[in-house]
Parts: structure tokens; sequence; C-alpha cells
């Protein structure tokens, strides 16, 4: 007990050390070198955060442009995965749905989201439909592979027992297959969520009035490198704790099984 | 026997169909009915005529598509691997040795969550849009998901393996190479697989921003002079590429890490 309590101790210790080391490092080339002229000093960058989040970038505030790019986020998600993970249980389970589409979804899922913006942006317009298409596009082409997997590799012993007490095809699909796949299923859902956050970034960044992309975009189109910073914060703190929660959900989920942690 | 082959063949036919079902689908409804514009919706024929073309014309953004996938390549090679010589053995160390660990991880769990693309915009005002930065950009993916994976793969060393090194006198240089590498080989592949994954999409992203050549470049010019046939040529020309980068790899792994759990 006492070993854990020093170990937890000189990791937070080393913890303050390393990132004390970064931002004095930081600090002192933006003060002592020309690197100065073009990056801001973290003080800087602190300041001007909260200055954002009381007040405003660009229309809103960066709390605003935050929950404006999650909403993007978990309705596109939403969509997405429901999409993926339904068609992905299918495909492992019958060969017929897996024989129709699998080829056209092996086609597509080598398309990186990003490169689908421009067309998005051609049929769907500059307004919020694009971005959610992107984004159901990036969900869906990470969870239907897991959750292909997962059904394709449910222990037949156990579908072979029910089937033999009498279980009908709705049944053991309902009650074996998709509980079962459940650890894979969510295994692509960590995948899809980060996946989407990156999607909508890019997205916000290649056209968007507001959201986290569109701050370090027009950071960078202002050549303002103290909002691109404070915009990356906030991304890097919108990532965290999405994974955060899907994490959580996962642990509740699949409390049954060890392995899905 | 007879039967599994029948019901193969079956299946493949099913696939062909449906995919062919669905080339004549888009056929009809965009060159018979004109249910979409061609400048809004390219037919097939539209697509692979621009493809052909684009082998040897210019217009309209500047180079022939061998000129641009090659751009893309350079740059995105050139990032991942910078990337793969700083994240590997950056993961080993920090799996191995607890100190590193202790130092370096704070740090790496501040990038982390950060998805690549987001630096571009300030990896562009710090280098221009030159290679440099879309290169330092591909780096920092590839980085990243190398150094999660090696890290996971030497965490896996059993124990008792070790144990069995220390038996036998080995050194701690010994062990980590002898031992833990080859445990971890597989898991390092799964992650230099991932990492290529990230590096095209963020290469593609940096050119859609900003560039001058390239294949995110093309869609982009082919959105602005609304020519969407060129951009589903560059669409299919970034999967394919990225498909085919893919196949090298679990290549090279079922070569490497032959008898280890690759399959």
């Amino acid at each position: 007990m006492n070993d854990k309590v020093k170990e937890r101790l000189l990791s937070v210790l080393c913890a303050i050390i390393s990132i004390g080391a970064f931002l004095g490092l930081w600090w002192w080339a933006t003060q002592k070198t020309d690197l100065g002229n073009l990056l801001p000093n973290p003080g800087t960058v602190l300041k001007a955060m909260g200055g954002y989040i009381t007040g405003t970038v660009g229309k809103c505030s960066l709390i605003m442009h935050t929950f404006n790019s999650l909403r993007r986020v978990l309705i596109g998600f939403c969509i997405g995965s429901m999409l993926g993970v339904s068609l992905g249980l299918l495909m492992g389970r019958y060969e017929l749905a897996k024989a129709i589409f699998n080829p056209l979804y092996r086609i597509i899922r080598p398309i990186p989201p990003i490169a689908w913006i421009p067309i998005s942006i051609i049929w769907l317009g500059l307004g919020e439909q694009a971005k959610i298409f992107l984004i159901i596009l990036a969900a869906f082409a990470n969870t239907t592979l897991n959750a292909m997997t997962g059904s394709a590799n449910v222990d037949p012993q156990v579908i072979n027992a029910a089937r033999m007490l009498g279980a009908k095809e709705g049944q053991i699909f309902r009650t074996i297959v998709i509980p079962a796949s459940v650890p894979a299923i969510f295994a692509g859902l960590q995948v899809g969520i980060s996946c989407s956050w990156a999607s909508v970034v890019a997205a916000e960044m290649i056209k968007a009035e507001n959201g986290l992309g569109w701050i370090i975009q027009a950071g960078m189109d202002n050549n303002n490198m103290t909002q691109i910073l404070a915009g990356i914060i906030m991304i890097g703190i919108g990532g965290f704790v999405l994974t955060c929660i899907m994490r959580t959900i996962e642990g509740v989920m699949c409390r049954w099984n060890k392995s899905g942690r | 026997m007879m039967k599994a082959k029948n019901k193969k063949w079956k299946y493949t036919l099913i696939s062909i169909c449906s995919v062919s079902f669905v080339v004549i689908v888009w056929y009809l409804c965009i060159n018979v009915l004109h249910l979409k514009a061609e400048t809004v919706f390219p037919g097939p024929l539209t697509v692979v005529k621009t493809f052909i073309q684009k082998l040897y014309t210019k217009a309209p953004d500047g180079a022939t598509l061998p000129v641009h996938l090659i751009s893309s390549l350079k740059v995105a090679l050139l990032g991942y691997f910078l990337g793969v010589l700083f994240g590997v053995p950056v993961g080993i160390m920090m799996a191995w040795s607890k100190w590193v660990d202790r130092l370096v991880r704070p740090l790496f769990d501040l990038i982390r969550p950060v998805p690549g693309l987001a630096w571009i915009p300030m990896f562009i005002l710090l280098f221009g849009i030159g290679i440099t930065s879309k290169a330092a950009v591909i780096f920092l993916s590839t980085a990243v998901a190398c150094i999660v994976n090696s890290y996971t793969g030497i965490r896996q060393t059993k124990e008792e393996h070790l144990w069995v090194g220390d038996v036998f006198g080995a050194t701690n240089i010994q062990k980590l190479f002898r031992i833990a590498v080859p445990t971890a080989l597989p898991m390092i592949f799964t992650g230099l697989r991932v990492a290529m994954g990230a590096a095209w999409m963020a290469l593609v992203a940096a050119e859609l921003l900003a560039a001058s050549e390239g294949l995110g470049y093309m869609i982009q010019q082919g959105r602005y002079s609304s020519k969407p046939a060129l951009v589903f040529v560059g669409m299919l020309m970034i999967g394919i590429v990225g498909l085919v980068l893919d196949t090298v790899l679990h290549y090279l792994e079922r070569k490497v890490a032959k008898g280890m759990n690759a399959e």
C-alpha cells in the first residue's frame, strides 16, 4: 500500500516536472529566440483563452463554438454508428447480407472521410448537412467493420445450444448475437468517435462560420497564433471528454466482459 | 467439399451482381433518367472518361494525375518514416523504462487527444505551405499511433518470459531485444498500419487546406471548377492508394512477424 502511494506521488511529481519543463522551454523560446515573433508564450495563450470563454471569438464565445462542434459530432455519430452497427451485425451473421453489401463497403471504406468534403459540399452545400453527412460517413466506416467481426465471431457452441433449445433465428440474433458482439462494437465506436471528432474539425476548417475548426482556420487566416493555440487546446479537451464518455459507457455496458476493458 | 465450393461461387456471383446493380442504377439515374445534372453527380461513364483524360491532361489544376499522386506520396512517406523512426522507439522506451514513462507520458497524454489535422493551421503559419508543414502534421499523426501501439505491445510481454531471461542471466538490453520486442512485433505492426491510415488522412486534409499540388489539391480544384467527375476520380485514387499502402504493410507484417500472432 505504502509503495503504491509512493509510486503515485512520484508519478505526479514527474508529471509536474515534465510539463513544467515543457512550458518553461516554450516560455524561454518565445522570450529569448526568434520564435517569439511567431509563437505567443503560454501565459498569453491562457489569458486569451480566458478572454475567449467569457468574451467572443468571431460571433460567439469559445464555449458556444465547442457546443456547435459537439452537436454536429453527436448527431452525425448517432446516425452513422446506428447504421454501421446494424449493417455490420447483419453482415457478420448472414452470408447473403455479406455477399451483397461487403463489396460496396470495401470500396467506400479506404476513402478517408475527409476526402468526401469537396463532393459533400457540391451535393449538400455549405451548411450543416454537409458536415453531418461527413461525420455519418466517418462513424459508419469505423463501426461497421468491428460490428461485423464481432457478430461473425460469436461462439458457435452458444448459438447451437440455443438452437437445440428451440430458439428461432430472430431470437438467436436478438438475445445472443447482439449482446455477444457488444465488446467488439464498442471497440469500433471508440475509434469512430475520435475519427468523427477529427472529421468535424477538418470539415469546419474547410468551410464553416462557427465551431472549433473554424477558430483555428480563422486564426490561420488572420495570422493569429494565439487563437490557433487556444483552439487546439479546446479541441484536445473536447476529444478527451468524448473518449472519456465512451469509455464510461463501455465500462457499464461491458461489465460482464473482462476483456471488454 | 463440393457443396462448400458451390456455395462460395454463389456468393461471389451475388457480390458481383450487387456491385453491377449499383453501377447500373447509377447509370440509369444520371444518364438515362437525368435525375441529377452531371455537374452535380457525374455518371459512371464520365468518371471513367475523366480518369483516362486526367492521366495526360493538365487542366484544370496544372498537373496530371500521376504527378499529383507522386507529390502526395512523397510527402506522406517522408512524414510517415520520420514518425515511425521517432514513435516506435519512444513507445518502446516508455513501456520498458519506468522513468521514461513517468516523464514522457504526461506530455504525451496532453498531445494525444488532439487530432493530427488540428495542427495544420499552426504548422502552416510556422513553416509555410510547403512540404515541411505537411510532413510535420503527418509526423505527429504517425508518431502518436506508433507510440500507443508499441507501448501496449511491449506491455504485453509475459513476466514469466522475463523471469526465464533473468534465470539465464540475460542483461536488460538482451531481455528487451530478445523477449519484449519480438512479443510486441504484431502490435507494432498494427500501429504501423493505423499510423499509415492516419498519415494518409492528415495529408489529404492538409492538401485540401493549403497546397499547390497533390490529390487533395486536385479534388479541391475539381470542386472550385465544378467538375465533380474529377472529385470522384481523386477520391477513388485516394482510396486505392490507401488500400495499396495498407496491403504492402500487411504483406511486410506477415513476412517479418511470421509465426507470431499475425494472421
